[in-house]
């Protein structure tokens, strides 16, 4: 066999390379971030960026730096890299969310609701079950949009005001989407979003025998929780833990998921809320900010807290949650998950908040109660304030194309990829983040948004600082994190 | 109190784009008016929005400094990339068979021939 080398011009130190597309961000006094078109990063002292654009890096004086550059898509030795199709394959990879178009549909099945939490997205009736609930009609037609979408597997989620409230019409709808799906072909998931108040032992086994996974919210202790999730005479929090205990013996611990909503009362407890979850056995804590739609809005004292004190708290409650990692407990926190999955791995992630283009239309569709639709369950909340700028349709009128390639949607398209938003095109962690023209259009007016005013800016961008920030001056803080990802614990005890 | 700041910024060296995309992010703090000045200048004048803020005008003209390289230094990145950038994004959607077997210089000396395998 032939044993051929490059010739010997081709290991000297003077070649000229050539820059391939990056971006980069400064993360502190002296370190700053590159992450390239296809997601991968290198933390690396301030200055680097502008010394690898002036063609500064020498190939033998700087090995290291030059050969990791090299090999993770920042320059070239060619003028079209000679693994152009692998860079073509790993970005179609980080867009391949895309490729089966909306999974998630979310059907409202009911308005009613017997909680009166203040921050509610939704504004909750009481009564009048043939008003506030969804019709027959609509859940039929609701269901023959959701078997339209290309997507082979999809999610129909129900939700409220309190979906249990209406199971009747969750079984109904259940069953006729089981024999749909049989003739379409179709994976179909089932969830159901609850305070877990009205469960029973009968919805229970409907669950288990249809492996309905369960969403409920806990806000953290008992003293916030009752606080944040008022139910008139009776004890939220208790219903909701002892659900949860329910769930999870008869479902699986895995079948039964919490979510968390930060209210100002939050912010002054991160410690404690991770405390909470950690005691009641969780092992993911998502930490979610209030939304700025439907009755949050309204209450304005209690809500409108500034995006930076929202930021001391996630810093402060991340920093509990590694600790106990670091101890041996895993408990990972889901929207540091999502972030890090988009750093770390090749592989796009099914967060609708967070994704180019938007996860509106794209991922999620909304079908309300009414039978109106929306092009998100934001939108939706949205719709409840008497704005209906992005309500797409009506089951009962629109065919699937009007819908989903109408002129609503269409318009809609304009402004729902980060690449080109002002401000977001030029963001080194514009792969990392997404595009939400409902968040912009809620806070700001507009469709487009203005990044410098905007709080899905200002804390997707902090987030991601601090992670890589975190990443880079702790190795067991980036073994604890990639454990987040893949579910490994082994490799935080090494 | 000094309620203002002009700078005037070559226009040999920074672009109209650069400008405006630097001057963007400080566009929550500050009104900044751009026009053309004399020569090859812009002028470039920066207020704050709310009236009668203390505003450090030293460190904010470093920091415009600081800005207006960072933008020209992505600008130039954009500018020398576009073609790959297009390249890229057309090949990673078109419809074609990504297995055929890659086209390349690169020697096999260990004898790992992936094409015969």
């Amino acid at each position: 066999m032939t044993r051929k080398f490059l010739h010997v011009e081709n290991f000297g130190a003077n070649i000229p390379y050539y820059l391939l597309p990056f971006r980069f961000h400064r993360i502190n006094e002296t370190k700053e971030v590159i992450v390239n078109e296809v997601d991968d990063f290198l933390v690396v002292p301030v200055g680097t960026a502008a010394q690898i654009i002036e063609r500064k890096i020498n190939r033998r004086e700087d090995a290291t730096l030059y050969g990791d550059l090299l090999a993770n898509f920042f320059i070239s030795e060619q003028p079209i890299p000679e693994l152009i199709d692998v860079l073509a394959t790993r970005y179609r990879t980080k867009k391949s969310f895309l490729d089966h178009f909306t999974s998630l549909h979310i059907f409202v099945i009911s308005l009613r609701c017997e909680h009166t939490c203040h921050y509610c997205q939704v504004s909750r009736v009481t009564a009048d079950k043939d008003k506030f609930d969804m019709g027959r009609e609509h859940i039929n037609a609701g269901i023959e949009m959701m078997m339209r979408s290309p997507n082979p597997h999809v999610t129909m989620e129900f939700q409220g005001g309190e979906a249990l409230l209406a199971f009747d019409n969750i079984v109904y709808a259940v069953e006729r989407t089981k024999q749909e799906a049989v003739l379409r072909n179709k994976k179909v998931n089932y969830v159901i979003c609850t305070n877990l108040a009205p469960l029973t032992e009968e919805i229970l086994a409907y669950c288990k025998e249809n492996a309905i996974l369960i969403s409920t919210s806990l806000d953290g202790p008992e003293f916030i929780h009752n606080k944040n999730r008022h139910k008139p005479h009776s004890n939220s929090y208790q219903l909701a833990v002892d659900g949860v205990m329910k769930c999870r013996q008869e479902l699986g611990e895995e079948n039964v998921s919490a979510l968390l909503t930060t209210t100002n009362l939050s912010l002054q407890h991160p410690e404690e809320i991770v405390d909470e979850y950690v005691n009641r056995g969780f092992r993911n804590i998502f930490l979610r900010p209030i939304s700025p739609y439907g009755f949050a809005t309204k209450n304005a004292g209690k809500n409108k807290y500034q995006t930076t004190a929202f930021l001391e708290f996630y810093k402060k409650a991340l920093n509990t949650i590694i600790s106990y990692n670091l101890n041996g407990y895993y408990i990972r926190e889901d929207y540091a998950s999502i972030i890090l999955k988009k750093m770390l791995t090749p592989f796009p992630v099914g967060y609708v908040d967070l994704q180019s283009p938007a996860g509106i239309i794209n991922s999620v569709i909304v079908f309300n109660y009414d039978g109106k639709i929306y092009a998100s369950d934001e939108a939706r909340m949205l719709a409840e304030m008497n704005d209906f700028t992005f309500l797409l349709g009506d089951l009962s009128v629109n065919t699937y194309e009007e819908i989903f390639y109408g002129e609503k949607s269409m318009e809609l398209a304009e402004v729902f990829t980060n690449e080109s938003l002002p401000g977001c095109s030029d963001c080194a962690f514009q792969s990392y983040c997404g595009a939400d023209p409902v968040f912009n259009y809620t806070t700001q007016g507009d469709t487009w948004g203005h990044r410098p005013t905007s709080s899905f800016c200002q804390r997707n961008m902090e987030i991601m600082r601090h992670l890589i920030e975190l990443m880079d001056s702790d190795k067991k803080i980036e073994k604890v994190f990639r454990s987040w990802i893949t579910g490994k614990t082994d490799a935080i005890k090494n | 109190m000094r309620t203002s700041l002009t700078m005037a910024i070559d226009s040999r060296i920074y672009s109209e784009q650069v400008l405006y995309k630097c001057f963007y992010w400080f566009s929550q703090d500050y009104t900044v008016d751009i026009s053309i000045g004399e020569g090859s200048f812009y002028n470039v004048l920066i207020q704050p929005n709310k009236e009668n803020t203390v505003v450090d005008w030293d460190t904010l003209a470093e920091k415009v400094k600081q800005q207006l390289i960072d933008f020209k230094l992505r600008d130039i990145v954009s500018n020398e990339t576009k073609t790959i950038r297009e390249l890229i994004v057309a090949k990673a959607f078109a419809c074609y068979d990504i297995d055929t077997t890659p086209q390349t210089n690169v020697s096999d000396p260990v004898g790992f021939i992936p094409a015969i395998i």
